[in-house]
């Protein structure tokens, strides 16, 4: 299908470090068509950050590398391309949201400047006044004023810095926008603000976006499919439909346990028990063998595959074995 | 803030500029430090108009009757052991010390600098290396390694120059190594090399201007303890030989007079001190000045 914009394949990354090999992701596989979200869901330190960095080949080597897989964009595999080639590729078609607006722009840069950097580093050609108007207009499409442009990132909100931020990633029209918990560092109504700008302009531009997030709520709103991520791996995959209606995998099972809902009156949230197992020591079976409540001797023996259902729903659990064939 | 939004066009420049002249002391300095470049430069103007006619005449021309003279109206500052005027000579003498330093300074920060940036950044073996051997230029005095260095070359201008300026490489080196470590690993550095930034881009546009605030104070303190080396190496006769008005070797000939004229040697010894005083104000205000953190 020629409408598949980003395709990873059985991507794994670890980290070497003195403490032992952390294996901070282990086969991924996704899918991302032109204009869709994937939502990326799981918990700390489940990879999904190194995900991220992986598609960006922004992994820090040492201690991390890519140890297998490809990631195919637009029919190329990033992984073969020169760092010459990568750098022309990342901000111009693939841009990264981070996660902290407070650390991720420069303290000594006006934010104009910041946005004015991305477009000259992907057009040297324009005049200085060019860039500037369409960084001022950049500006001006994440809602804040261009009077602004020669300000400094200490006299701008958290919510302003994190749409700075935002216009930097969009400044060159990027195909794919990685969005690592863009909203995690602010509170509930800028995040608000921020997740409809984001959907606003993606729309807009029709750009396809990996968004990242450990908060459900955020992913129903603005993804067409969705990805659980546990310990490195994919466990769970399908569309926002096929996910929030048929929980196949316990862990997605345990995750919407672990949100309030509106309609029933329950006084305690449902905890998964148990921690995620030490990325150093992977046990070899299913990853989650240890905290689920269907374990079976086989689940801790051995790995299950990715079983994909009629309707393209894919989990990783022995649970669906006979369902899937 | 009364004024608020309106003064759109504030560059980081002029804003630090708006924060250092709220600091008197800094600004004593400055003024102080712009006398003495003010000075330096009219001297050397004269020079040239008159072709040294006026040095000759006012700086070097010897009065033996009027030796050691204490201070007068005709000559503010006294006279010398050979009778020459000490305010002609300390104002001949304000370029050797801040022209030398200068350039002393800007040598050794030019090549620190850069070996320095090139040890945070790339890290590994190129840091090992480089700085061990910083650290093994560091283990010798820096007078002592500049003596050294004069002795071995001989006594003349360009090589108390070399001298001074090898013996400061591995302060300015250490600087800006450790400003760019600290700098490197924040995640703005990341942003800028996921829009595509190349390794030139990020270290001049967002690791250097990020690291300049101690950058600028060790030049500064530098340039102090360079005018200072400068001087002493003269004192000790390695550097600018008499009878060029250097304040250092004027301060090294009058103390052999010290019982009988005070103000031979307090006059030089006081233009060292304040020049030394004023850098270290100025430096100590432009490290305020010139963080951005510190803002209003």
């Amino acid at each position: 299908m020629s409408d598949i914009l980003l395709d990873i394949r059985d991507l794994s990354i670890i980290y070497a470090t003195d403490d032992g090999v952390t294996e901070a992701l282990n086969g991924a596989c996704l899918q991302l068509r032109k204009g869709e979200s994937l939502g990326l869901v799981g918990e700390t330190g489940a990879g999904k950050t190194t995900l991220a960095r992986g598609i960006m080949r922004l992994i820090p080597n040492p201690p991390g590398k890519i140890v297998s897989g490809q990631v195919f964009y637009d029919g190329r595999d990033i992984m073969e391309l020169s760092e010459k080639e990568m750098r022309a590729l990342r901000g111009r078609q693939i841009s990264m949201i981070f996660q902290d607006p407070m650390t991720s722009l420069n303290p000594v840069m006006t934010v104009g400047e910041q946005i004015r950097e991305v477009i000259i580093t992907h057009h040297p050609n324009l005049s200085k006044a060019e860039s500037r108007k369409q960084a001022e207009e950049m500006l001006e499409m994440v809602g804040i004023v261009a009077s602004r442009y020669d300000d400094y990132p200490h006299q701008f909100s958290g919510g302003m810095k994190q749409r700075v931020v935002i216009a930097i990633a969009l400044a060159c029209n990027p195909q794919l926008l990685i969005a690592d918990e863009p909203t995690t560092a602010l509170d509930v109504t800028i995040q608000a603000q921020v997740l409809e700008m984001i959907h606003g302009l993606k729309v807009k531009n029709n750009t396809a976006m990996l968004l990242i997030t450990h908060d459900l709520g955020v992913v129903a709103q603005n993804c067409d499919t969705v990805a659980i991520i546990y310990a490195g791996e994919i466990v769970e995959y399908g569309t926002l439909q096929q996910v929030y209606k048929n929980i196949l995998h316990p862990y997605t099972e345990g995750l919407f346990g672990s949100v309030p809902r509106l309609e029933t009156n329950s006084k305690r949230l449902a905890a998964i028990d148990g921690m995620m197992p030490d990325p150093t020591a992977l046990p070899k079976g299913c990853k989650f063998a240890e905290r689920c409540k269907y374990a079976t001797d086989r689940c801790r023996a051995e790995l299950p595959d990715m079983y994909e259902l009629e309707d393209g729903h894919k989990v990783r659990c022995f649970r669906y074995e006979k369902e899937a064939q | 803030m009364e004024k608020t939004k309106t003064n759109t066009q504030r560059s980081l420049w002029q804003d630090a500029w708006r924060r250092f002249r709220k600091n008197r002391t800094a600004m004593a300095g400055l003024i102080f430090l712009c006398l003495l470049v003010l000075i330096a430069v009219a001297t050397v103007v004269i020079d040239v108009v008159t072709q040294k006619e006026f040095y000759n005449t006012y700086v070097t021309s010897q009065n033996l009757v009027e030796r050691l003279k204490g201070p007068s109206l005709e000559h503010p500052f006294g006279q010398d052991e050979y009778g020459r005027d000490i305010l002609m000579r300390m104002l001949w003498g304000v370029r050797y010390s801040l022209f030398m330093g200068g350039i002393a300074i800007i040598f050794s920060l030019i090549v620190g600098g850069a070996l320095g940036a090139l040890a945070g950044y790339y890290g590994k073996v190129i840091d090992t290396v480089l700085m061990r051997f910083m650290d093994i230029l560091l283990a010798i005095p820096s007078m002592l390694l500049a003596t050294a260095i004069v002795a071995a070359l001989g006594t003349s201008l360009v090589n108390v120059l070399i001298a001074i300026g090898i013996a400061y490489i591995p302060t300015f080196a250490r600087t800006v190594r450790a400003s760019v470590l600290t700098v490197k690993d924040q995640e703005f550095i990341e942003a800028a090399r996921s829009i595509g930034c190349n390794d030139r881009e990020i270290i001049f546009k967002y690791i250097v201007p990020n690291a300049m605030a101690p950058i600028i104070v060790q030049a500064t303190l530098g340039l102090a303890g360079a005018i200072l080396s400068i001087a002493g190496l003269s004192f000790l006769g390695l550097g600018i030989q008499p009878p060029t008005p250097e304040w250092g070797a004027m301060l090294s000939n009058a103390r052999n007079y010290f019982r009988d004229a005070w103000h031979v040697t307090v006059i030089p010894g006081l233009g060292i001190m304040l020049t030394i005083l004023s850098l270290n104000l100025m430096g100590d205000g432009l490290r305020d000045a010139l963080d951005p953190r510190m803002k209003n």
